[in-house]
């Protein structure tokens, strides 16, 4: 690493990639200086992993030059990038689950015996051991199997991997979207500490704070092309977030006023046992109720007991205005509840089914005609939420696996909506979305509200449900700790009261009288 | 959604609580299931299973005299030998092409494989040719059909299922050519070497079936090939990012499976004076041998010794139920249960511990 600090170390100049007649990469420019944490932020579908994949030398461009530490590239391979010390930390953690600790970080460049060609597993399982006690102050058997770590774990041994290679520069390819908040804040702290060590550090991301803590530098890739390189000195994740978007933040939750009708859904007293106890609330039509909780708050336990997936202990619940009980998602769905589960891998979506076929499974009766479906009817009902929702897929026909998040979000959604339900469930739906898909999904909620429908929305995302709920609940420990107007409250206050920092639950606004501890 | 409360009981007090999961933009906080302490059902399993292995033994060693006499143990061994060899063989290319049970590695031709080089040997032998040429041409012929195999998993990028089920056909095929499905006499210097005694008076295809288990439990479990091997079943897209030639080593595994074939075949010609009809029934054998080996080892991966422990199992089961005079037509359906309970067991713990 003979460069200096702020050499331009990487710089990728006027990249065109096309695959089949679309434009992945339009001309994108990345420069990338010595010694920097340099920020790639962009939409799904901006062109990032497309234009770090040139960089891999896992697809060769059209167009455009890439110089690499002084070193004009124009047919990068893997093999060269490697030599050229360049590594990459990918999302998915690319180790093998059966084997151990050292073997997975030596992988290819095993350490003999000797000069016999057999494997020093007792030096692997050393080495590893100290490199994460030295790095990173993890400490880890070198002889534990990588399918017992946790993620952070993994994500550790990945980074150790490609520390062993003598990196000069690491790209770090959406490194947090398994991680949870502390292990977040350990991997900066190691990222810190690399950048310290005199490593440059690519970062990408489409977690803004996460940019906005670590980057010194970031690139906005929109549509294929850099719109802009911010210097996150000077400027603020408002300005990153409009390059990103081309549109104003405050877009970005669409308001609508919608006239709050007769209650729908009413709790009264309801309890599970070890999640929640005694909770009374009542969800109006129109009405978009905000619920949000730390882990164990027993929040996410609240809106699946309502669905059927916990039973409840106690308390009685009323959907418009009749007694009833929900003892199983069919029993939920028969009562026109509809939920959008969190993990929609495991629960909302099958991935290799059709959009189409996704899209109209839970509502099949509507297409049946003498026990037999009807295609042009499902055909056209489909075309219909696609256009409706803006899902971007190549036909109806595609499976759902091959979407981006947000799209796959939105088949969810579309699945219900072809219901008609009275009643969302709403659980965390833009969770590993892209901010362009969060405003779609916003738009849509507010649009079901405007139908008439409640709408109960469990989010973790407090800007969120500041931006688009009517009423917002928060939920501390199985108990409603408080209720807000999104109107005068700000995150910090729901965030004092989800985490019970606040000495008596706030009751910023006006406590109805069934939301009482 | 039930399950995803399981997940969370059986979370790691490594992991920490999800406390920041509220916050402005913050990162989602993804479910990362199952990442727990590992019950170890892995050890349970390999535990429980030597424990099997050893009751087997010990109850034909009570009910059956002359069980574990040495030469009743050699017997054994010898049987067991073409076995083993084959086993050797599936294991190669279990390991290089990844545990899925559809997708996953199996050569299906193998056990065809080893009647077609025999075929081939017998009637090289028969036309006079001598030893070398002879035994040349049959490992030729072996490496020439995992060749086959090897072009129609990866040039093609056929299913190995499929792939090597058409290849055994084909192996059937030829053998039938050359036998006219009859049995060919052989015999030679090399052959009478291969059916007689080593020291200690001990079969030779006995020392041949620990012999070749140790050099390739060698190759396979202790040198930086076997490791890379077991990558590129593990996870290929991770031995791809190690800079491994994936194809190279699931390739290496269909040719080193029809070498150990066409080894298997010289065995088989010793051992019965020539070559035989119906060598495809021994697939069964080899896939039960192959799949049980799993269960031996702590990672629930196929291992050369796992599947050498296995083949040895079966042998002495067969034994013991010869010696004690059961019909060795329940040893089929044995082997169906012993598949199930090698497949259902191991893909049980897996998937708790995924």
């Amino acid at each position: 690493m003979a460069l200096a600090k702020g050499d331009p170390v990487l710089s990728m100049h006027g990249i065109v990639k096309t695959f089949g007649g679309v434009r992945a990469l339009d001309g994108a420019n990345l420069e990338v200086e010595a010694g920097n944490i340099q920020g790639l932020v962009g939409q799904n579908g901006a062109g990032k992993s497309t234009l770090i994949k040139i960089l891999a030398g896992i697809h060769r461009p059209d167009a455009g030059s890439i110089t690499i530490r002084g070193l004009h590239c124009p047919h990068l391979t893997p093999r060269q990038v490697e030599h050229l010390g360049i590594h990459f930390i990918h999302q998915d953690r690319l180790l093998v689950p059966t084997f151990t600790v050292g073997e997975a970080m030596f992988l290819g460049a095993e350490p003999g015996i000797g000069r016999l060609p057999f494997l020093n597993r007792r030096e692997m399982a050393r080495q590893a051991t100290t490199i994460l006690r030295d790095h990173f102050d993890v400490r880890l058997a070198g002889g534990a199997l990588i399918s017992e770590l946790t993620p952070a774990e993994r994500q550790i041994v990945q980074i150790s991997r490609a520390l062993l290679r003598d990196p000069a520069i690491l790209v770090f390819d959406e490194p947090t979207a398994a991680l949870v908040r502390r292990e977040v804040d350990r991997l900066f702290e190691i990222i810190r500490r690399l950048q310290a060590k005199g490593i440059t550090i690519v970062y990408i991301s489409h977690y803004l704070s996460e940019i906005e803590s670590l980057c010194d530098q970031v690139t906005v890739l929109r549509n294929g092309v850099d719109v802009g390189h911010v210097s996150l000195k000077s400027s603020s994740t408002t300005e990153i977030v409009s390059l990103m978007l081309n549109r104003d933040i405050d877009e970005m939750f669409p308001k609508r006023a919608v006239p709050i009708g007769e209650p729908v859904l009413k709790l009264n007293e309801v309890s599970a046992r070890g999640a929640f106890n005694e909770i009374s609330l009542t969800l109006h039509r129109g009405e978009i109720l905000g619920l949000t909780g730390l882990l164990g708050s027993g929040a996410k336990e609240l809106v699946q007991s309502l669905f059927g997936l916990v039973r409840l202990h106690g308390g009685t619940i009323e959907i418009g205005s009749e007694r009833t009980k929900v003892s199983s998602p069919p029993s939920a769905v028969s009562k026109k509840l509809a939920l959008v589960p969190e993990d929609r891998r495991a629960h909302g979506v099958a991935l290799q089914m059709s959009v189409r076929e996704n899209v109209t499974l839970a509502s099949l009766q509507r297409f049946v005609c003498f026990g037999f479906l009807q295609p042009g009817r499902e055909k056209t009902a489909t075309n219909e939420l696609i256009r409706k929702l803006s899902i971007h897929t190549a036909s109806q026909a595609s499976p759902v696996g091959d979407l981006s998040g947000g799209n796959q979000q939105k088949v969810v959604l579309a699945k219900w909506l072809s219901r008609q339900s009275a009643l969302y469930l709403l659980d965390e739906p833009t969770v590993g979305v892209d901010v362009g898909a969060k405003v779609e999904i916003y738009r849509l909620i507010g649009e079901l509200a405007e139908q008439g429908a409640g709408i109960l929305l469990l989010s973790s995302d407090l800007l969120e449900l500041l931006g688009i709920a009517d009423r917002i609940l928060v939920m501390y420990r199985g108990q409603l700790a408080g209720e807000f107007n999104p109107a005068n409250s700000t995150s910090a206050d729901l965030l004092s009261c989800a985490t019970g920092t606040s000495a008596v639950s706030e009751y910023v606004n006006a406590v109805s009288a069934e939301s009482g501890r | 959604m039930t399950d995803e409360g399981n997940g969370q009981n059986r979370e790691s007090p490594k992991e920490p609580a999800r406390e920041g999961s509220v916050g402005l933009m913050e990162p989602p906080v993804a479910t990362t299931k199952g990442d727990g302490p590992p019950i170890n059902g892995a050890l349970l399993l390999r535990a429980g299973s030597l424990m099997g292995f050893v009751l087997v033994i010990a109850y034909f060693a009570l009910v059956a005299p002359g069980f574990l006499s040495v030469g009743n143990i050699t017997n054994v061994l010898e049987q067991s030998a073409i076995l083993g060899v084959l086993s050797f063989g599936m294991t190669i290319v279990m390991i290089a092409g990844g545990s899925n049970v559809i997708t996953g590695g199996i050569d299906l031709s193998i056990a065809n494989n080893l009647g077609l080089s025999a075929a081939v040997y017998a009637i090289l032998l028969k036309t006079g040719q001598p030893d070398i040429v002879a035994l040349s041409l049959t490992l030729l012929t072996g490496l020439a059909v995992g060749l086959l195999n090897a072009i129609a998993v990866v040039s093609i990028g056929i299913l190995p299922l499929i792939a090597t089920l058409t290849v055994m056909n084909i192996c059937a095929g030829f053998e039938l050519v050359i036998t006219q499905n009859t049995v060919l006499q052989a015999s030679s210097p090399l052959l009478a070497v291969l059916a007689g005694d080593g020291p200690f008076g001990i079969a030779t295809l006995a020392y041949l079936l620990l012999i070749i288990g140790l050099i390739l439990i060698a190759v396979i479990e202790y040198t930086p090939f076997g490791l890379r091997l077991y990558a590129v079943g593990g996870f290929r897209e991770a031995a791809l990012a190690a800079g491994l030639s994936v194809n190279r080593y699931i390739a290496t595994s269909y040719i080193l499976s029809g070498i150990c074939a066409s080894i298997g075949a010289v065995l088989s010609v010793a051992l019965l004076s020539g070559s035989s009809t119906g060598s495809g029934d021994m697939l069964l054998s080899v896939v039960v041998t192959a799949l049980l080996g799993v269960v031996f080892s702590r990672r629930l991966v196929p291992t050369i010794s796992g599947s050498l422990l296995s083949v040895l199992f079966i042998g002495f089961l067969i034994n013991g139920f010869q010696l004690t005079n059961i019909s060795s037509y329940w040893v089929n359906g044995v082997e169906g249960l012993l598949i199930l309970f090698a497949v259902a067991t191991t893909s049980l713990v897996r998937r708790r511990e995924a």
